[in-house]
C-alpha cells in the first residue's frame, strides 16, 4: 500500500517516528525519503551575521539527524527499505508539502509535536502539513 | 505653547525615537557585517572575527547611545540605558523567550563562564560606584577586563573548533589567500556608512529621549532605564527569542549574557574614559543591586531546572521585571 514514504523530523522523538514508519511497512519493500528543513526565517532587525550563524547551526544539526536516520533505517535487518534523504531551506511545512507533491509519496509520517500550550505559542508544522498535504498522513503521537 | 503644540511635539519626538532606533540597529548591523568582511580580507582569523562580531553585534546600540548620551552631557541617560538593558535582557528577554519557547537549555561550561562574567562585572560596577563618579582609572580597568573576557571567548571557540576537527589554521590561511584581493571600496564605504548611521541615529535617539523626558517631567535616568534600554535591546530580543524557538539554546542564552558583560565594561567603561560618569544614589542602592539580583535569580532558576530555564522560570523572571518596573516608576520615583 505504501511504497514511497516521506518521513519528516526536526530531531525530536526520532526513535518513535522511525519505529512507526518501519511498522507501517510490515516488511514490504518501500522507499523512505527523510526530510529535514532548515528554517531560514528570522524576525526583522536580526543581525545578518547572527542569521548566518543560525542557519549554519541548523544545517549542521539537520545533517546529524539525517545521518542518524540513515543509520537506523539502513541496517542489515531492514533490506526491504531503500533510503534517501533531502535537506532543504525554507518554511518547514511548505517544503514538506512541496516535496510530498514533487516526489508523489504515498504517505507522510511525522510527529504530532508539541503540547497544546506550545502549539498556541509556537505554531505547529504538523497542523499546517495536515491542511495542505496531497496524500495520507500518519501522525505519530509524540506529546 | 498650547496643549496642541505640546501634543504635536510629543508625537514628533516619539516618531523620531522609533525611526532613530531602527536606524541605529540597522546601522550597527551594516557596520559589524562590513567590518567582519574587511577583517577577514585583511587575514584576521575567522574565529576572532566571529566571536567579536557576535559579542558586540547586538550591543552596539546600547554602547552608541551610552557614549553619545555621555558626550552630550546626559550621562545619567547613558548609565540608565546600560543598567536598564541588563535588567531587561535577563528578566524581560529571557523571561519572554523561556515562556514562549517552553525551555532554554544551557551548556553548563559556557554558562558558568558567561554567568560568572556577568555577575563579576556587576560587582565591579558597584565597587566603582561606591567611590562616586566613575572615572578614567575605573575605565581602564573595565576595558582591560573586557579584553581578557574576549580573549577567553576566542580561546574557548578555538578549543571547540579543534574538538570538532575543524582545522582552523588551514581555514584561516585559505581565507587569507582567497579574500586578500577582495577588500573593496564598497565594504569600506558601507562600514563608514554604518558607523555614520550609528552616530547620527544615536544622537537623534538621545535627543528625542532627553526632550521627551523634559516634556513629560520624568528623570532622564528613568527614560534610560526603560525606554532607551528596551529599545536598544531589540536586537537581543529578536535573536534570543527566535533562537530559543528554533532550539538554538546556546545562542539564545549566550546572546543575553554576552551582551550584559559588554554593556557594563564597554558601555560604561568607554564613555568613562572621556568624562567622569556621575553616579545617582538610587542607581547604587537599587538599580545596580536589582541587576545583580536578576543575574543570581537566573542562575538559581537554571540550576533548579537541571541546567534548563523552563517556562515557570521564564514567568518568574517576567514577574520580577514587572515588580522592578512598578517599584522604580511608582514607589521610588
Amino acid at each position: 500500500m505504501y511504497g514511497k514514504i516521506l518521513v519528516a523530523t526536526m530531531g525530536e522523538y526520532m526513535d518513535e517516528i522511525i519505529d512507526h514508519t518501519v511498522d507501517l511497512l510490515h516488511g514490504r519493500d518501500a522507499e523512505i525519503i527523510a526530510i529535514y528543513v532548515v528554517e531560514t526565517s528570522v524576525p526583522f532587525l536580526t543581525p545578518k551575521k547572527v542569521k548566518e550563524m543560525m542557519i549554519d547551526e541548523l544545517t549542521a544539526r539537520g545533517k546529524e539527524i539525517l545521518a542518524d536516520m540513515e543509520k537506523a533505517l539502513t541496517d542489515p535487518d531492514k533490506p526491504h527499505i531503500t533510503f534517501r534523504s533531502i535537506m532543504l531551506e525554507g518554511n518547514p511545512a511548505d517544503e514538506i508539502v512541496k516535496t510530498a507533491e514533487k516526489e508523489k509519496v504515498d504517505v507522510i509520517v511525522m510527529g504530532t509535536g508539541k503540547s497544546i500550550v506550545d502549539k498556541h505559542l509556537l505554531g505547529s508544522v504538523s497542523e499546517k502539513v495536515v491542511h495542505h498535504a496531497p496524500c495520507t498522513i500518519h501522525l505519530v503521537r509524540t506529546a | 505653547m498650547s496643549v496642541g503644540d505640546i501634543l504635536i511635539e510629543i508625537i514628533f519626538l516619539i516618531g523620531a525615537l522609533i525611526v532613530s532606533l531602527i536606524i541605529v540597529i540597522k546601522s550597527a548591523d551594516v557596520f559589524v557585517d562590513n567590518i567582519v568582511e574587511i577583517g577577514s580580507a585583511m587575514g584576521i582569523s575567522q574565529i576572532i572575527l566571529g566571536v567579536t562580531a557576535s559579542a558586540i553585534g547586538t550591543s552596539l546600540p546600547e554602547f552608541g547611545s551610552a557614549m553619545i548620551a555621555s558626550l552630550s552631557g546626559s550621562a545619567e541617560l547613558g548609565v540608565g540605558t546600560v543598567i536598564g538593558s541588563n535588567i531587561w535582557n535577563i528578566a524581560g528577554i529571557l523571561g519572554i523567550s523561556a515562556t514562549v519557547a517552553g525551555v532554554i537549555a544551557t551548556d553548563s561550561k559556557g554558562l558558568k563562564r558567561d554567568a560568572l562574567a556577568v555577575l563579576g562585572t556587576g560587582f565591579i560596577l558597584i565597587f566603582f560606584m561606591l567611590f562616586g563618579d566613575i572615572d578614567w582609572k575605573a575605565s581602564i580597568v573595565m576595558i582591560a577586563l573586557y579584553l581578557v573576557y574576549l580573549w577567553m571567548l576566542i580561546k574557548a571557540q578555538k578549543d571547540y573548533a579543534k574538538e570538532t576537527n575543524e582545522d582552523s589554521d588551514d581555514k584561516d590561511k585559505k581565507t587569507k589567500i582567497s579574500k586578500l584581493e577582495s577588500i573593496n571600496k564598497k565594504q569600506a564605504a558601507l562600514a563608514l556608512l554604518g558607523l555614520g548611521g550609528l552616530i547620527v541615529g544615536c544622537r537623534i535617539l538621545v535627543y528625542s529621549g532627553t526632550e521627551l523626558a523634559a516634556i513629560a517631567g520624568i528623570p532622564e535616568m528613568i527614560m534610560g532605564l526603560f525606554t532607551l534600554a528596551i529599545g536598544t535591546s531589540i536586537p537581543e530580543l529578536v535573536v534570543t527569542l527566535s533562537s530559543a524557538m528554533k532550539g538554538l539554546h546556546e545562542l539564545s542564552i549566550g546572546t543575553v549574557l554576552g551582551s550584559n558583560t559588554f554593556n557594563i565594561l564597554i558601555g560604561i567603561g568607554v564613555p568613562a574614559l572621556f568624562m567622569a560618569i556621575p553616579v545617582e544614589p538610587l542607581s547604587l542602592s537599587f538599580d545596580a543591586p536589582v541587576m545583580i539580583f536578576v543575574t543570581l535569580l537566573l542562575i538559581g532558576l537554571i540550576k533548579a531546572g537541571g541546567n534548563k530555564l523552563n517556562r515557570v522560570g521564564g514567568l518568574i523572571l517576567l514577574a520580577t521585571y514587572i515588580t522592578y518596573a512598578v517599584l522604580r516608576l511608582y514607589v521610588l520615583a
